[in-house]
């Protein structure tokens, strides 16, 4: 009854939310990207089957699965780190009322597990145990399979909730999930520490044997009894509330910026600003993993004779940050925007200290995507290209059209699924950035040569840095005519 | 040092401000006072250039506002939270602000130093972030922080509100000091009569967007403005 009353409260707080309707197309294009999601990975679930038997002659794909079964739990676990927002209710508001505790800790404990986004994956899990798993074995093993995996679902939800609320998602404990990570996966690689034997001794037990099943329960019941322990030492909300990670603030030394004047000053307010939010936080993780995006581009042949969409990957990839966070450089200030437009920044300055960050952006992702030289020297001159590119129009080309963007965005919220402040303007601002010049590639490659394309763009982009005086003289006055509309969309909380 | 001629702003065809002509002298303080909707905070949006006039223009120094970076350098405001960056810390933050105005480290420390009282050591040496204060202590930063620049010209809306008793009395003596020793143009709102009346020694009346009384402060004036806000 209580527990009803409860989660009947959450979701009108979802609902009466100011902006909830607001955004409807951002909410139908979300909408129809889900179903194809789920639509993909439907058709994974029933083709997995065919994919395993082909990948090991020794071990049949039930085998594999639970090989794979521990591997899937870290990263579940690290994912759901960086990107599962923890359920908070606000506690102090229900705290005065006759409610028990303990209903609400188990509400704020267990609420996460009725989210429907931590079952997408038995879209490939229950057509491949009703497929492989019955065929190989028998439908008891099969139900036990998919128990298995939703009580993996619960442990990985479970311990990540509390790992974040006891430890913190500042940027340390982010850096030592992913070291933990990688380092079991180097492990495994160099053959020295398998995590994938033992999880097939571990899962193997678990979904042959008939009581096997009681040890993944006892798994989510120990997850179950941390989070219990963590509220009974924490028995006040400011104990966990963000408060208390927030007041102990890292203090950021940039002052090797001040030699740059004016505009030092305002790239080290923006990379505090960056930072210091959870939402841009979780974009930088984000655009970590994204720097790998290459290794499923450019090894293998597959796309070898596709040069627009190599030089897409290279683009996205040497510009990442820029195309990351360029998009929302004025959005993002929206919180202080009446504060810049009335302290003694001229609006060129303003605009150059952005133009300055994007360009050291640019170089540090192009360093950073250095060792995708060894694939090759087209590479070389694909990245070279679009970095050119990158910072001599497209970085422009971003800075003339986010003015358009004038939705406030609260910072304040995580996390990497948060589109809040995103309207079908910010979807249109890309399409040019990002289809254009592959569309050039694509054009000229076929009827002339990718080098003849590549030069193109290059020269392009030569011509936008030589320009780049008068090009940003150009921003600043599109900015001067928006900027009312800014200042005023920023105003509008939602 | 301000002229305001013919200003005017309508959203959607209603208008919430309409000033013929107002002129602001150098070492004025001016005080605004109107119920809620009077278009107070409209007016200061309007001089700081941060909403667009329909018809009209504000000049500063005899410079127009509009699309312009040159009264930047001699004017501290501060109307609400949107002025200050609450992902700083206090120090960082008034670095910053002063570092905008080419102070140096030493120029801040000092002028922080002064100030010391107003902030009653509650803002300074203490690490947190902006977003963490109290209403009340955050007003006192982005008043500081109007202030860092040593403007010409100071505009602050509601300034006494959500401040304690003792520190509405400081800051009193804290603008009626500025008035004196600088010759600081002040242009304050508050819904205190009081204060206003003991701060500003002209005070105009805004209602529905128009200017309807403009005093020269005297014994008589918070009598005048008590009648006139009676109900």
């Amino acid at each position: 009854m209580l527990i009803q009353n409860l989660i009947t409260q959450d979701w009108k707080k979802g609902f009466r939310a100011q902006g909830f309707y607001k955004n409807l197309a951002v909410s139908i294009m979300m909408g129809l990207f889900g179903l194809y999601m789920a639509a993909s990975f439907l058709f994974l679930g029933f083709s997995l089957n065919e994919i395993l038997e082909k990948a090991d002659d020794k071990l049949n794909p039930t085998e594999l699965f639970n090989g794979a079964m521990l591997y899937i739990m870290m990263i579940g676990l690290a994912l759901r780190f960086f990107m599962q927002q923890l359920n908070t209710l606000n506690l102090a508001s229900y705290q005065v009322l006759p409610i028990k505790r303990s209903s609400l800790i188990n509400f704020l404990i267990l609420k996460p597990l009725a989210s429907p986004a931590n079952y997408f994956l038995l879209l490939v899990v229950v057509p491949f145990a009703v497929k492989s798993v019955v065929g190989y074995y028998s439908a008891s093993v099969a139900l036990r399979f998919v128990l298995s995996f939703i009580f993996l679902v619960w442990f990985d939800s479970l311990t990540a909730a509390f790992l974040k609320r006891k430890f913190g998602s500042g940027v340390l404990s982010g850096v030592i999930v992913l070291v933990i990570l990688a380092s079991v996966i180097a492990l495994e690689y160099f053959k020295i520490f398998s995590l994938f034997h033992y999880s097939g001794l571990l899962y193997g037990f678990i979904v042959f044997k008939s009581y096997g099943l009681f040890v993944s329960l006892l798994m989510v019941a120990v997850a179950y009894l941390l989070n219990r322990w963590f509220f009974s030492v924490n028995y006040y909300a400011e104990k966990f509330n963000r408060k208390l990670e927030r007041n102990k603030t890292v203090a950021t030394d940039l002052s090797f910026l001040n030699r740059f004047g004016i505009i030092g000053e305002l790239i080290g307010m923006e990379i505090k600003l960056i930072l210091r939010h959870k939402r841009t936080k979780s974009l930088l993780y984000m655009s970590c993993v994204f720097l790998l995006y290459g290794l499923l581009f450019y090894r293998g042949t597959t796309y070898a004779n596709m040069p627009s969409m190599l030089f897409f990957v290279a683009m996205f990839m040497t510009g990442l940050l820029m195309l990351m966070f360029g998009q929302w450089f004025i959005s993002w200030d929206s919180s202080h925007f009446d504060c810049l437009m009335t302290s003694n920044i001229p609006v060129r300055t303003y605009m150059s200290a952005n133009y300055y960050l994007m360009i050291a952006f640019n170089v540090l992702c192009f360093v950073l995507t250095t060792p995708y030289f060894l694939f090759g020297m087209k590479i070389v001159y694909l990245h070279v290209a679009a970095f050119i590119f990158n910072i001599g129009v497209n970085i422009f080309l971003l800075m003339f059209l986010t003015t358009f963007n004038t939705k406030r965005v609260d910072l304040s919220k995580p996390n990497v699924m948060n589109y809040q402040g995103t309207t079908y303007k910010s979807f249109l601002i890309v399409l040019p950035i990002m289809f254009v010049p592959m569309a050039i590639v694509g054009i000229m490659s076929n009827f002339l040569s990718l080098g003849t394309a590549l030069w193109t763009l290059t020269i392009l982009g030569l011509v936008g840095i030589l320009l780049r005086k008068q090009l940003l003289t150009l921003c600043v006055n599109q900015f001067n005519r928006r900027k009312y509309k800014l200042a005023e969309g920023f105003r509008e909380a939602e | 040092m301000i002229q305001v001629t013919d200003l005017q702003k309508a959203y959607n065809g209603v208008t919430v401000l309409d000033i013929q002509g107002l002129t602001i002298a150098p070492g004025e303080s001016f005080g605004l006072v109107g119920n809620n909707g009077a278009g107070k905070t409209t007016f200061f949006r309007l001089i700081l250039d941060l909403i667009e006039p329909t018809t009209g223009e504000v000049k500063i120094e005899g410079q127009r506002v509009m699309r312009n970076d040159a009264w930047k350098t001699i004017t501290g405001s501060f109307l609400d939270e949107g002025f200050l960056i609450d992902f700083l810390t206090t120090e960082e933050y008034f670095t910053f602000v002063g570092k905008l105005h080419h102070k140096s480290e030493g120029d801040i420390a000092l002028f922080l130093e002064g100030m010391k009282e107003f902030f009653n050591d509650e803002i300074l040496g203490t690490k947190k972030l902006i977003r963490d204060y109290s209403k009340g202590n955050q007003k006192k930063i982005g008043i500081a922080a109007a202030l860092i620049g040593d403007p010409k010209i100071l505009i602050l809306d509601e300034p006494f509100t959500a401040l304690d008793p003792s520190s509405q009395i400081r800051l009193k003596r804290f603008l009626i000091d500025l008035q004196t020793r600088l010759n600081m143009t002040m242009l304050i709102s508050s819904h205190d009569l009081n204060h206003v009346t003991e701060v500003c020694k002209r005070t105009v009346v805004l209602e529905k967007g128009k200017v309807v009384r403009d005093l020269q402060t005297n014994e008589d004036t918070l009598k005048e403005l008590q009648a006139y806000f009676a109900v």
